[in-house]
């Protein structure tokens, strides 16, 4: 039986650990700081690009470093995490089992993972869809320019599919011809038996930055035939969770709309151009209150990894081998189709 | 009735019973797997039956001899794989026979050189699994210098990696085909007329190159040249004939691969040609030509067709390999049909269905081939 005065001071213990406002904390999340670790899902092997290894075998790519944000703004360390190497068929039970917190690997939002397989998607981060890579000794810029042409593409596949439909739809007549090995493929494409290549874009790229001779020597052309949204998944039933994480990728997109970066986000904290940035970087409360988390998250965040814009050209864009036009994946207010909620 | 054929009607009832026995007991296994097959795709909540054949397939493919389009059904885009199994099968079935009797009759020659040559392509031909040599031709094929900087012979025949490009008649593929149908037939009737051998050539070829020349000159789309010769414009080459690189590997692998086999046939058959018989021939002062067509090719003939005849079968199921550099054969089309479509089961028993129907057919042919053939008087 509890006396009145151990029960007091249990309740003040309880008060103080507890953020201002009475809201319930997500129990992944309270399981991450019991833990003092945040689980994410990496690859085994290298998913260039999204979830690779580089040569002093640590983890790097857009990805991971999604994994690291998150991390930093639930623990406020960016290295407090452990990355779990998964197959593609492993990372749905494995998210299940609790062997990872959460699923940020290349993963695209269907219908029937967000029902049948009891995931929950944040908002997309990435569009990636099928694309065409040519020689660039053809002088082509986009599939019209195919006429004539042949055109490669693994056999079976969406892909198939979706090329075929699109070149008719376009009217460019040409010639498919589809392997069923993807080794035999890259060969023909790459001794010239095809002009261009069908594939998911950013396998192009990455097609072209690794395993080709001369990257510019081939173009990806501009047509995007296709686009799937990619999200991070989480188990289903724990909303709060999935809010830390729509605002954790929320503020990365906010950041870099209003020109916030890993360079200046203390100055910029200090001395905020408007009370968007001053809500942003905790000058002013109210980020982490209503998150559970820390009124400097999403600073700490920005220190580490830098806003969206950063992440995605370190690892798939200018600053990476991998030349990735940021194309669809642009800011709504720079062509693209990524956007942040409203931060009020 | 005496003993002796009581007990011979009973011997052939017991022999009755269990014919019937079995065959009711194979209907009945066949009867139980389909049944299975059945009840277990609907547990699983799997469609089963032929309705996909009517769909659209949305999917391209690399060769065709008839118009294609992403809109044919699943039936339409079947046959034209079928089709292109027959050409191809039919082309090597044709090469590899005529390369077949060359190099047999070279292992059988007395020339050392020749006999060693024909030797050696033999071992080496035979004893390479054909796949492997097609992956290997087809790597070395995609390497040839590209469309732009094809190699050309008299600005006529032209080489690149895309595929041969050479001079053709300018009829629709659909005329191809028929005149292609129309000179098998020919070659079948002059076998019929028992033409001598040398002779039957002359009026097979003679007579192909003739009736092609005439329907294309009837046949020709209006304000078309008589022959079309093949021009680079953009990307590729328009006009002429286009033999698709695929094709090309194909029809050299199978016919390298085949002709091995049908030489050691050949040279099988000339082997049992009784020496008495050719020392005949050289006692009547026949020359070495004269000896080999009209005494050791006649009497070899009869144990070459039957063994021929299954070398012949071999090849058409040799098409399959088609797969492994993305020529649309038979065998490609309905791997690629059942991951778009699913109809695992159905497909597969179309792809067998046309194979048995084939195979089935060039059996019944080499049959008929076996006994026109045969020495009446021997």
């Amino acid at each position: 039986m509890l006396t009145k005065s151990s029960f007091l001071g249990i309740a003040a213990a309880a008060l103080a650990m507890l953020p201002a406002t009475a809201m319930a904390e997500s129990p992944t999340v309270q399981q991450i700081k019991e833990r003092g670790t945040l689980l994410c899902s990496g690859h085994n092997g290298s998913y260039f690009g999204f979830v690779e290894v580089n040569d002093k075998n640590e983890w790097k790519g857009l990805d991971i470093d999604l994994c690291r944000a998150l991390t930093t703004a639930i623990l406020g360390d960016p290295n407090a995490n452990q990355i779990v190497p998964l197959s593609w068929a492993q990372r749905f039970p494995a998210l299940q089992s609790g062997d990872v917190d959460v699923i940020i690997k290349a993963t695209g939002w269907t219908m029937g993972r967000d029902t049948e397989l009891g995931l929950q998607f944040s908002l997309p981060y990435f569009f990636g869809g099928t694309q065409f890579m040519a020689h660039g000794d053809l002088g082509i810029t986009e599939a019209k320019d195919l006429e004539g042409g042949t055109i490669c593409v693994e056999a079976g596949t969406t892909i198939e599919r979706i090329s075929a439909n699109y070149l008719s739809t376009i009217g460019v007549e040409h010639t498919m011809v589809s392997y069923e090995s993807a080794a035999e493929l890259r060969a023909a494409y790459v001794a010239n038996r095809c002009d261009a290549f069908a594939g998911w874009g950013p396998n192009l790229a990455v097609l072209r930055a690794t395993e080709i001779d001369n990257p510019d020597a081939h173009v990806i052309l501009s047509d995007q035939l296709s686009s799937e949204p990619i999200s991070a998944a989480m188990r289903q039933g724990d909303e709060e969770f999935v809010d830390v994480v729509n605002w954790m990728l929320a503020a990365m997109l906010i950041a870099e709309e209003e020109g916030v970066t890993m360079a200046n986000v203390e100055e910029m904290a200090a001395n905020p151009p408007n009370p968007k940035v001053a809500r942003l970087l905790g000058a002013e409360p109210g980020m982490g209150e209503r998150l559970g988390l820390r009124d400097t998250w999403a600073r700490e965040m920005i220190a580490a990894v830098g806003n969206f814009g950063e992440v995605y050209d370190r690892n798939l864009g200018a600053n990476s081998p991998y030349n990735l036009d940021r194309g669809l994946n642009n800011l709504w207010s720079h062509g693209g189709v990524l956007y942040a909620p409203i931060l009020d | 009735m005496s003993k002796a054929d009581e007990l011979r009607r009973k011997a052939k009832q017991r022999r009755f019973f269990i014919q019937a026995a079995l065959v009711g007991l194979s209907g009945f296994a066949v009867a139980g797997a389909f049944m299975t097959a059945r009840t277990n795709l609907e547990a699983q909540g799997l469609t089963s039956g032929f309705g996909f054949l009517e769909r659209s397939t949305g999917w391209d493919y690399s060769f065709s001899l008839v118009e294609k389009s992403i809109m044919d059904p699943y039936a339409q885009t079947l046959f034209v794989g079928f089709l292109n199994t027959l050409f191809v099968g039919f082309i090597a079935i044709f090469l590899t026979t005529l390369f077949g009797f060359i190099i047999g009759t070279a292992r059988d020659a007395s020339n050392i050189a020749v006999k060693s040559a024909a030797t050696v392509y033999v071992q080496v031909f035979r004893n390479i699994p054909l796949i492997l040599q097609l992956v290997f031709l087809y790597a070395v094929l995609i390497n040839l210098p590209g469309p732009r900087q094809a190699m050309s012979m008299a600005d006529t025949f032209f080489l690149s990696n895309r595929g041969l490009m050479m001079p053709g008649l300018s009829v629709t593929p659909g005329v191809a085909v028929a005149l292609l149908l129309a000179s098998i037939v020919l070659g079948v009737v002059l076998i019929w007329n028992k033409q001598p051998l040398l002779r039957g050539l002359l009026i097979w070829m003679g007579g192909s190159i003739l009736l092609s020349l005439i329907v294309a000159a009837i046949m020709r789309p209006e304000g078309e040249a008589l022959v079309s010769i093949p021009s680079l414009q953009g990307l590729r080459f328009r006009g002429g004939i286009t033999v698709p690189i695929e094709l090309f590997g194909m029809i050299v692998a199978i016919t390298l691969y085949g002709s091995a086999y049908i030489a050691e046939v050949v040279r099988g058959g000339l082997a049992q040609v009784p020496r008495g018989l050719t020392e005949a021939g050289q006692a009547l002062g026949l020359s070495t030509g004269q000896i080999w067509s009209r005494i050791k090719m006649p009497m070899a003939l009869r144990s070459i067709i039957p063994p021929l005849g299954n070398q012949w079968i071999f090849m058409m199921k040799a098409t399959t390999i088609g797969v492994a550099i993305g020529f649309s054969d038979l065998f490609y089309i309905v791997s690629i049909s059942i991951t778009q479509s699913g109809q695992t089961l159905e497909l597969i028993a179309i792809l067998a269905g046309a194979f048995l129907l084939v195979n089935g057919g060039l059996a019944v042919f080499t049959n008929w081939l076996n006994a026109r053939m045969e020495l009446k008087a021997h």
